[in-house]
């Protein structure tokens, strides 16, 4: 019953349309970084996200919320993430393999916590602590 | 021990998207998650100057700058379904984890479209990695 429930809840499908799009994302960045430099990999990235902007402003009525430190987070987590996908560019145009390349990056997570305790104090269940130790196992596994 | 160019480059990817974890989760503090999406193109827009590669642009195959635009649109509009399944009610603690399967679709689409494929070691490795980044975000 939970898993017909489940399968009926729109946020299942939502979260199947995201796995569904980055797993194409990772290959098409890999296919792209083959010939073109990871700095203009981004540039192109960052057009290509463009369209999304355009639909998402008039949905909200181009009224955004005009808190400053709102404002300031998200563009920084804008420049982060981009320094960051010029990183995973550079990563795919040496020619490594995509799958272990993909599963490396998306251990990223980890990083997240990890700067969450250590920054905004937060603590570690022993669900994430159990995970941190399979990412470890991960990263062993790949650097052999 | 030799470690792959290409390891480092991912070390950095993880740094830097972990630390926009941080700035994300800080964001949606103050403003909602449509408008923090807006915002993080916005971020995304402001580097652009420092990347324009000039003239050189248009000397690349027509075929990869394509695959160079997809890759933006793809993962924006990946982002605009995380956030849709959290508005929509879902848990972050299940919503996310799912969301961090995307490495399957590479490694199953891998062999087709790359001709590539991963020894005994690396799948064990991509398992780890699956199970631990499903347990680490919960």
């Amino acid at each position: 019953m939970a898993v017909k429930d489940t399968l009926r809840a729109r946020w299942f499908w939502y979260s199947i349309l995201c796995v569904v799009l980055w797993g194409p994302f990772m290959i098409a960045s890999k296919l792209g970084a083959r010939e073109i430099p990871a700095p203009a990999m981004q540039f192109l990235f960052t057009i290509g996200s463009l369209p999304i902007l355009l639909v998402l402003l008039p949905v909200r009525h181009f009224r955004l919320e005009k808190n400053v430190k709102g404002i300031a987070y998200g563009t920084a987590s804008g420049i982060v993430a981009g320094l960051g996908t010029v990183a995973l560019f550079a990563a795919y145009g040496t020619g490594g393999n995509t799958s272990v390349i993909t599963a490396v990056i998306s251990l990223y997570p980890m990083v997240t916590v990890i700067m969450a305790v250590l920054i905004l104090r937060e603590h570690l269940t022993w669900v994430q602590m159990a995970g941190l130790v399979f990412v470890g196992g991960a990263l062993i596994l790949f650097s052999l | 021990m030799h470690i792959a160019p290409w390891f480092w480059f991912a070390l950095v990817v993880l740094v830097f998207w972990g630390a926009c974890g941080i700035f994300q989760k800080l964001t949606t503090n103050h403003i909602s998650a449509e408008s923090a999406m807006i915002w993080l193109v916005v971020g995304y827009l402001l580097l652009q100057p420092f990347l324009y590669p000039g003239k050189v642009l248009f000397h690349y195959s027509t075929q990869n700058i394509i695959w160079g635009l997809l890759s933006g649109f793809l993962s924006t509009l990946g982002s605009c379904g995380l956030y849709a399944a959290l508005r929509c009610g879902g848990r972050a603690s299940i919503v996310i984890p799912i969301s961090a399967m995307y490495p399957l679709v590479v490694v199953v689409l891998a062999p087709f479209l790359l001709h590539e494929s991963i020894t005994l070691v690396q799948g064990c490795g991509v398992a780890c990695a699956l199970i631990g980044v499903a347990l680490v975000s919960t």
